[in-house]
């Protein structure tokens, strides 16, 4: 049987059996009360440098064009809250990935102490490098970008909205025809 | 909407009703508070009995819904747990289980009906005598149900008028017969719907309004749909949606008579020397041992929890476990399968307003027996991807993963995309199974579900086929781009059907044809797992059809005497 991550049920089934699941993986309702508020983070799990190098990755993962991208959405928070509260097991992955990308940083550009001192160019290829080694921590850092630009606000992430904005998802919650471009006739006659 | 703020007062974790104790004997009790488990307790304590109604998960309302994707989808908010009720896997019976999430069930009080879509097809007569009318096929199990379309209708009726369904009757010209219209018209057509009706119009085909349990007008006390949008996978924050929460819980709380108990997960169903059920040991919220007496049992848990229950129910006398004489018990497990195409428009469709499904197809339900396989299914059109699952995964399997060019498709795909979907039969398999993992434990130390399971050809080639429609109808709608997935199983499955299968004959099924045991005459299951074919998908409007019936029959025994020993 051929097992599709990227199929119908889709993706729930990718998010729940993939990469993601070990990522979002935390206690039954303890991980929804702490990710929903009820308990604030402790402390924040990652060093203003990791926090640096992370956020230059998170930017490259949804770059900023003439609209904004990760950055713009303080994407970083969103995954700093999440190691800190309901993914807190995911903490060692991201800190040794982000040390690892520090050694390749220095290995590829002489006197670059972390990855975001790199010219972009440069971070951009280490992505790839990492990419094309099916690398956990760099698919937990894109799943986790992803998922920070277009969840709830109140995770951290999606700041103003702007992941919604970008996809063209308003959060209005209450519609009425004509829903799109294909039912303004439609639903006039009716 | 301000509905949080009212229902802030109700503990999802406190029984509601009147106060039977343990050791009194109820009438019935009721495991699983689900599509069935909601009818299967409102039609028994209307009826006078005295009924205990135990659901594993917490008892929400409708005002704790919201559109959080992030907690309810990627962090299970309202579905079984991964971490603390694994699930294992494997592809056939040499192998040993692996760990890996397969079954999804929503775990609250309403079940699945609660998150579901909401797609309220009725089967067809084909579906109750496919055996009959187009043979057997090498390598499943194919039979008859021991009732017919006829002896359902009634009911199905009833689910329609009593949970609310919208829809119009004759506007398709494959419906079977009925003997009422729907209590209310269809909701509004979308965008969906309209590439729907003109691909169907391309192709010769019919697209009809869908029929939905969501209400297109005040209803029972209950209002309309509000097109939020956030109905699969989420619960209804005003009570449209017609789940069993919405529409039967209600009722069968104003009875009096029915006691609602939350985070009691049923571990055993217990019988006396003769072999009758006396009732059910469950866990309560602070995982204390709880026995709850009754002179009958209804077990509505789902197609892979009944089955579950039934063998950690084994004694000496049943070291198979329990009403698994013929050993049927797990077996012959379907989930539907589905086929499906994405498709690139010039404008504006924004699926994810409103309800999901507007119009369907139904022109394929039977398919030429020149084709060469089993089974049919039908379509709809719809963008069911919430804004975090859209970027993980709805940019198709060639689709960029990160970097300008994703950020390009995030931008331009999420209002013009939709997605052709063929809800398609499954064929019942008597290998593919629902058993107890010898090793494998939950966070309560019972042991975890195992699934084996692999397609039958007939599947994937029905998949396929399928899949080519998708195709041509995106194609007729005018899309501008088409992509297509592998022919493949995502898991974890939603529907979970066929595994006590109902039967005439004790020797190749596990209920009758009114849901009772053939081993156990007090204990009764009605929910998916009655299935004897898995009809060509949407199978929950079934689900209540048979509870209903079950219940009325259960009650009339009841009232003869012939049930329990009291």
């Amino acid at each position: 049987m051929s097992d599709n991550p990227l199929s119908r049920r889709h993706f729930v089934g990718a998010m729940a059996t993939g990469i993601a699941a070990t990522w979002i993986a935390g206690a039954w309702g303890h991980a929804i009360t702490r990710a929903r508020g009820g308990v604030a983070p402790l402390t924040p799990a990652l060093s203003p440098a990791e926090l640096r190098d992370l956020d230059a990755i998170t930017a490259l993962i949804i770059p900023t064009d003439d609209v904004p991208g990760a950055r713009e959405a303080h994407v970083v928070d969103f995954i700093d809250k999440g190691l800190a509260t309901f993914a807190a097991d995911q903490r060692p992955l991201f800190e040794q990935g982000l040390a690892d990308l520090a050694v390749r940083a220095a290995r590829r550009h002489p006197g670059a102490q972390t990855f975001a001192d790199l010219p972009v160019d440069d971070q951009i290829a280490l992505l790839h490098e990492l990419e094309a080694e099916h690398s956990e921590f760099f698919e937990a850092a894109r799943i986790s970008t992803i998922t920070g630009f277009l969840a709830d606000p109140r995770y951290g992430g999606n700041a103003d909205k702007i992941g919604w904005k970008v996809i063209g998802f308003e959060d209005r919650f209450a519609w009425q025809p004509p829903f799109g471009w294909y039912d303004r006739d439609a639903s006039r006659s009716e | 909407m301000h509905h949080g703020a009212n229902n802030r007062h109700f503990d999802p974790g406190a029984p509601t009703g009147p106060a039977y104790k343990p050791s009194e004997v109820v009438d019935f009790v009721v495991v699983g508070a689900g599509a069935a488990g909601g009818v299967v307790a409102r039609e028994l304590s209307r009826a006078g009995f005295r009924v205990v109604l135990l659901e594993q998960g917490p008892y929400l309302r409708a005002g704790d819904f919201d559109h959080d994707e992030f907690a309810t989808v990627q962090l299970e908010a309202i579905t079984n747990n991964h971490q603390s009720q694994p699930n294992t896997f494997r592809a056939s019976e040499q192998e040993q289980g692996k760990v890996k999430a397969v079954v999804q069930y929503a775990r609250l009080i309403g079940g699945g009906s609660v998150h579901f879509t909401a797609n309220y097809w009725r089967f067809h007569e084909i579906d109750f005598v496919e055996r009959t009318r187009r043979g057997p096929v090498d390598g499943a199990d194919m039979a008859d149900w021991p009732i017919t379309y006829a002896d359902l209708e009634p009911y199905y009726s009833r689910v329609e008028w009593e949970v609310g369904v919208s829809g119009l009757a004759g506007a398709s010209p494959f419906d079977p017969p009925r003997s009422r219209p729907y209590p209310v018209p269809p909701l509004p057509i979308k965008s969906t719907g309209v590439l729907t009706e003109r691909a169907a119009k391309k192709l010769g085909w019919h697209a009809f309004p869908a029929p939905m349990a969501i209400l297109s007008q005040p209803y029972r006390g209950r209002p309309a749909c509000i097109q939020c949008g956030f109905c699969e996978r989420f619960g209804c924050e005003v009570g449209a949606k017609s789940s069993s929460l919405a529409s039967m819980i209600p009722d069968a709380e104003a009875t009096g008579r029915c006691q609602i108990r939350p985070f009691s997960y049923v571990r055993k169903i217990e019988l006396d020397r003769r072999g009758r059920a006396i009732g059910v040991k469950y866990f309560d919220k602070a995982k204390r041992e709880v026995f709850q007496r009754a002179r009958a049992v209804f077990v509505c848990a789902n197609g892979a929890e009944t089955p579950r229950l039934l063998l950690m129910s084994g004694t000496n006398r049943f070291p198979h476990g329990l009403a698994n004489s013929s050993g049927m018990v797990g077996r012959h497990l379907m989930f539907n399968c589905y086929a499906f195409a994405g498709g690139r428009f010039e404008h504006e469709i924004n699926g994810y307003r409103g309800m999901v499904v507007t119009r369907v197809i139904h022109d394929t339900y039977e398919l030429d027996p020149a084709l060469g396989f089993a089974g049919g299914g039908g379509f709809d059109f719809r963008f069911d991807f919430t804004p975090i699952a859209f970027g993980l995964d709805g940019l198709g399997v060639d689709g960029p993963r990160w970097g300008p060019q994703y950020k390009q498709v995030l931008r331009d795909a999420y209002t013009r995309t939709v997605y052709a979907l063929a809800h398609v039969s499954q064929l019942p398999v008597a290998t593919n199974s629902i058993s107890l993992d010898p090793t494998v434990k939950d966070a309560w130390g019972l042991p975890a579900i195992r699934m084996t399971f692999k397609e039958h050809p007939n599947d994937e080639r029905l998949i396929a086929w399928f899949r080519a429609r998708c195709v041509d109808l995106l194609d007729a709608a005018g899309a501008t781009r088409t992509w297509t997935f592998p022919v493949g199983r995502a898991f974890p499955e939603v529907h979970l059907l066929g595994t006590c299968r109902m039967g005439d004959d004790p020797q190749t099924s596990v209920v009758d044809r009114w849901h009772r045991t053939h081993d156990v005459p007090n204990l009764f299951l009605v929910d998916g797992s009655s299935f004897v074919t898995g009809g060509r998908g949407q199978p929950t409007m079934t689900i209540q059809a048979l509870a209903f019936r079950a219940s009325e029959h259960a009650a009339a025994m009841a009232r003869r005497g012939e049930l329990g020993a009291g």
